[in-house]
């Protein structure tokens, strides 16, 4: 027996080898170029399988050195290839004398003279020519050396600046990230003239190379966690990242959670706030999404639009995002636990109407709750995955099965539409998606609850949730700062927001200890004298 | 012990908290009639002299767990013996309130579940808790702690509002002189909620800041007290002191007979929620010193992996620790505090900090002598 153990063992790990092996093997070769063109394209050929977006341009003359262009087409700037490529190398190349003898020579003017771009580098690798060649660089291959000149085109359709779809706001910029990474880094440096805020790239995943860039700034971002998100970046190790959503799953602090412990957006406005405030935004290519970390639990309550509106108006919106997060999970809950166990609770008028409507429903209030829940839940989801134009058809439908045709057919009451209608419009209120997705879940938790044990198990059920958000951590960071642990200083952008003035301080234990924000005396006023009026003092207002 | 700091307000919420609970449910010092707001003051200034002592005690061994310091007191065995005792203790103690929690809940709301199941949901969530560990549940207690104030707060102003407070009901004051009134303070107020701060001596060695013990100690000492009498003096002047006295739960009488422009009305809903916050805190706090107190006694490395079984221990005596509710309000006045608190609250203490004053003084004065 023990031998078949073994045995089986052996074969595991022959597997885990496997695996590895074919992650390798979509490695580039790592081989130093040839200096023959000849051989260097169909080298490039053969690794690219003659994809016919790869597309090679010879540039011959007479007497003249024989140059190749290769690029990819879609990714590049086609007009800056003719112009500054090409036109430039026909109009500035006279034939060379004594050829053969110079190349080297010639090499170097192009390299310094010729090309007229910004970005041109020597690669004499394969990995790092393909690569460049893949991210939309424009390799210039010339016959005779053994290096290649990659000179950056990046360019080809791209979305666009426009207005971010998930966070919406009424007062406040109005682009949103794009798919491009440059894009997004640059909509954030305009917005943060800042030789500080630095920016690291690293390419993650091995098959898709997709670019990440943490971007953050330096003397006011905690350098500890600075150096943990660089370390679980760079020990990511998986074939590809397609949206940031890949990162957040590999580098989060906590698996078995609901709730999200980073914070995501699209808004440029709202990135460039919170690394001010200290914190690192990680930007994938390909998505408008980005991560920020570390995020705390109050974060996902807080609005750019907040900080844009007066403190009284924005408290009194923080107030009610509070408010609707805790409808959004607890008000089926409460409706059950109110009509199976706590009718005292209700004045009498009102539970004798509610039972009295509950008298044809056929089901316990939990079933029913659970019911509309449920179909809440698919009416959203159908909502959201069909196309625009049919969308307004499952309203429409959702409305009528909803609103009128169950409560007529007598399987639920009014009041559990009402009650299930109020929890969505609550759960809709919350400005971030992710924590009122995990509200969503968690209201079932809290419904069957209720339904066990009413107030009491809703009870237990919330100071679970209590304990388990305070034993959560972002980046080191405890999740329900700085509530809990308590700093006084940072209470100001909690459940209530303080004046722009007060705010003297950046959040304690997200920073450095470079804190201080403001300087004193913020808060404004009138002027001290009168001078700014036209009339004379003792006129008085009136004259 | 495991390796986490707790900061200074936290430390201040967890006591405040673990004083209020179930204190401040049951008709604490009934027994001195119309001055039992008197026999909660008298008896929280002999909470302050009990954490005194707890405090020296602390003192002289900052960064240990008192079943640590047990062991250099009095000698490796009679040490680690007293430790286990106190662990016990700790752990009996929790199970004797998750069975006061149960049991209240029973008679309020839940008269057909059986108590074993109401129990055992409390004590998962407690053993969840305990297992995250003291950081976690200080976190907790910080949000518990604002979130009870909030309920206290908005509790009191209705009260006040619906015009229930008759100050007449608290007079006459010391009708029989002193005496009673420090008969009531000797065999109740002590020992609960006072001299249940010994349960912190498991928790001091986690505060970042050894300096502040003593005075955060005795402002949560004076703030829980000072609540505690209003309480109970509010119980009073609402119900009077006969139905104060004959009422089970006299707080959640008190909130019932609120009654405002007939919409207010049956809150009982945020006594129980008031009731299972601060009873978490109390019973968290008891079994997590037990869980400690066991894991440094037995060496455990992980001392998580003990909460588990040992919070299944809790739950059993809970509900096998006595047959009736009157048999277990009956112990828990006449036999519990006489056998248990008085020598685990107050007299071994007392010895253990007379013999640790020796030992130092022995200790400072060989050291003098051979510097000499």
């Amino acid at each position: 027996m023990p031998i078949k153990i073994h045995r089986k063992r052996n074969k595991k790990l022959s597997k885990k080898e496997r695996i590895q092996k074919e992650v390798s093997t979509f490695n580039i070769p790592d081989e130093m170029l040839s200096d023959s063109l000849k051989e260097n394209v169909e080298q490039m050929k053969k690794v690219t399988g003659n994809s016919s977006d790869l597309k090679i341009r010879e540039l011959k003359g007479n007497d003249f050195v024989n140059l190749t262009a290769v690029y990819i087409d879609g990714l590049v700037n086609n007009q800056f290839i003719n112009e500054f490529i090409i036109e430039t190398i026909f109009n500035n190349i006279e034939p060379y004398p004594d050829l053969e003898e110079n190349k080297e020579d010639l090499f170097e003017r192009i390299y310094a003279e010729v090309v007229a771009s910004g970005e041109v580098q020597k690669f004499s690798n394969w990995k790092s020519v393909l690569q460049e060649l893949m991210g939309g660089s424009t390799v210039l291959l010339v016959d005779g050396i053994s290096t290649a000149l990659v000179v950056d085109t990046r360019g080809g359709e791209t979305r666009s600046v426009e207005e971010p779809g998930s966070q919406v706001s009424i007062r406040g910029p109005r682009d949103g990230f794009t798919e491009s990474i440059q894009t997004n880094i640059s909509l954030i440096r305009r917005r943060i003239q800042n030789p500080n805020l630095w920016v690291e790239t690293m390419k993650i995943g091995k098959v898709t190379q997709t670019s990440v860039a943490m971007m953050y700034l330096n003397g006011i971002a905690n350098e500890e966690i600075v150096n943990e998100v660089r370390k679980r970046l760079k020990s990511i190790d998986i074939d590809s990242i397609l949206e940031s959503g890949y990162i957040e799953q590999l580098i989060e602090d906590q698996t078995m959670t609901t709730f999200p412990t980073l914070f995501h957006t699209e808004r440029p406005d709202s990135t460039a706030g919170n690394i001010l405030e200290g914190r690192i935004a990680i930007i994938v290519d390909g998505t408008p999404f980005v991560l920020i970390a570390p995020a705390i639990f109050i974060q996902f309550f807080q609005a750019v639009e907040d900080y844009y509106a007066r403190f009284d108006i924005a408290t009194s919106i923080r107030f009610l995002r509070v408010l609707t997060f805790t409808i959004s999970l607890v008000a089926p809950a409460l409706y059950i636990a109110v009509t199976t166990f706590h009718q005292e609770m209700v004045p009498t008028r009102l539970i004798i109407a509610i039972s009295a409507q509950r008298d044809a429903v056929p089901f316990p209030a939990f079933v029913e709750a659970l019911l509309m829940e449920i179909t809440f839940e698919i009416l959203r989801e159908a909502g959201i995955r069909l196309p625009r134009a049919v969308g307004s058809t499952v309203s429409i439908v959702g409305a009528l099965v909803i609103g009128q045709a169950a409560v007529q057919a007598g399987i639920v009451s009014p009041a559990m539409v009402i009650i299930v209608s109020i929890t969505a419009i609550a759960s809709f209120s919350t400005p971030s998606y992710a924590i009122a997705i995990s509200a969503r879940l968690i209201r079932f938790l809290f419904m069957l609850s209720a339904a066990t044990f009413g107030v009491y198990g809703i009870a237990l059920v919330f100071i679970f949730m209590l304990v388990h958000l305070c034993s959560l951590r972002s980046f080191g960071v405890p999740y329900m700062a700085p509530i809990a642990p308590l700093s006084p200083s940072n209470l100001g952008d909690t459940i209530v927001r303080f004046p722009i003035w007060a705010f003297t301080q950046r959040p304690r234990l997200i920073g450095n200890k470079n804190n201080k924000r403001e300087g004193p005396h913020q808060k404004p006023g009138p002027p001290q004298s009168r001078s700014l009026k036209t009339t004379a003092d003792d006129q008085g207002d009136t004259s | 012990m495991e390796k986490a700091k707790i900061d200074a307000v936290q430390l201040f919420v967890l006591i405040v908290l673990f004083e209020l609970g179930s204190a401040m449910l049951i008709p604490l010092a009934i027994d001195a009639d119309e001055n039992a707001w008197l026999a909660i003051l008298l008896g929280m200034a002999f909470g302050f002299f009990l954490f005194l002592i707890y405090h020296a005690l602390y003192k002289y061994y900052p960064d240990m767990l008192p079943t640590q310091y047990m062991q250099k007191i009095l000698g490796k065995y009679i040490g680690w013996a007293l430790g286990f005792a106190y662990s016990i203790y700790f752990m009996y103690a929790s199970a004797r309130v998750l069975r006061d929690f149960g049991e209240m809940l029973l008679s309020v709301a839940y008269r057909e579940t059986p108590l074993f199941i109401v129990n055992l949901l409390l004590m998962f969530l407690i053993m969840y808790t305990v297992y995250q560990g003291i950081e976690v549940l200080a976190r907790t207690g910080e949000i518990l702690f604002s979130l009870l104030y909030l309920f206290a707060i908005t509790g009191f102003i209705l009260i006040v509002a619906s015009g229930l407070i008759d100050i007449t009901h608290l007079k006459p004051v010391l009708e029989e002189g002193i005496l009673p009134v420090l008969k009531v303070v000797v065999t109740e107020t002590i020992y609960v909620p006072f001299g249940e701060m010994i349960v912190f001596t498991m928790i001091f060695p986690y505060l970042n800041n050894p300096k502040v013990a003593r005075k955060i100690g005795i402002s949560a000492i004076a703030l829980s007290g000072i609540n505690l009498t209003i309480v109970m003096a509010v119980n009073i002047t609402v119900l009077g002191v006969d139905l104060t006295k004959r009422s089970q739960f006299p707080l959640l009488t008190t909130i019932q007979s609120i009654q405002i422009a007939n919409f207010l009305e049956r809150l009982d809903v945020f006594f129980v929620l008031a009731l299972i916050m601060t009873i978490f805190i109390k019973i968290t706090l008891y079994f997590y010193a037990g869980v400690i107190g066991m894991g440094n006694l037995f060496k455990v490395e992980k001392v998580n992996q003990l909460v588990y079984p040992l919070g299944l221990v809790v739950l059993l005596i809970s509900v096998s620790i006595a047959s009736s509710i009157s048999e277990h309000i009956k112990e828990g006045l006449k036999v519990v505090p006489i056998l248990l608190h008085l020598p685990f609250q107050i007299i071994i203490p007392l010895i253990l900090l007379g013999i640790a004053f020796l030992k130092s003084k022995k200790k400072s004065k060989g050291s003098s002598a051979s510097d000499a």
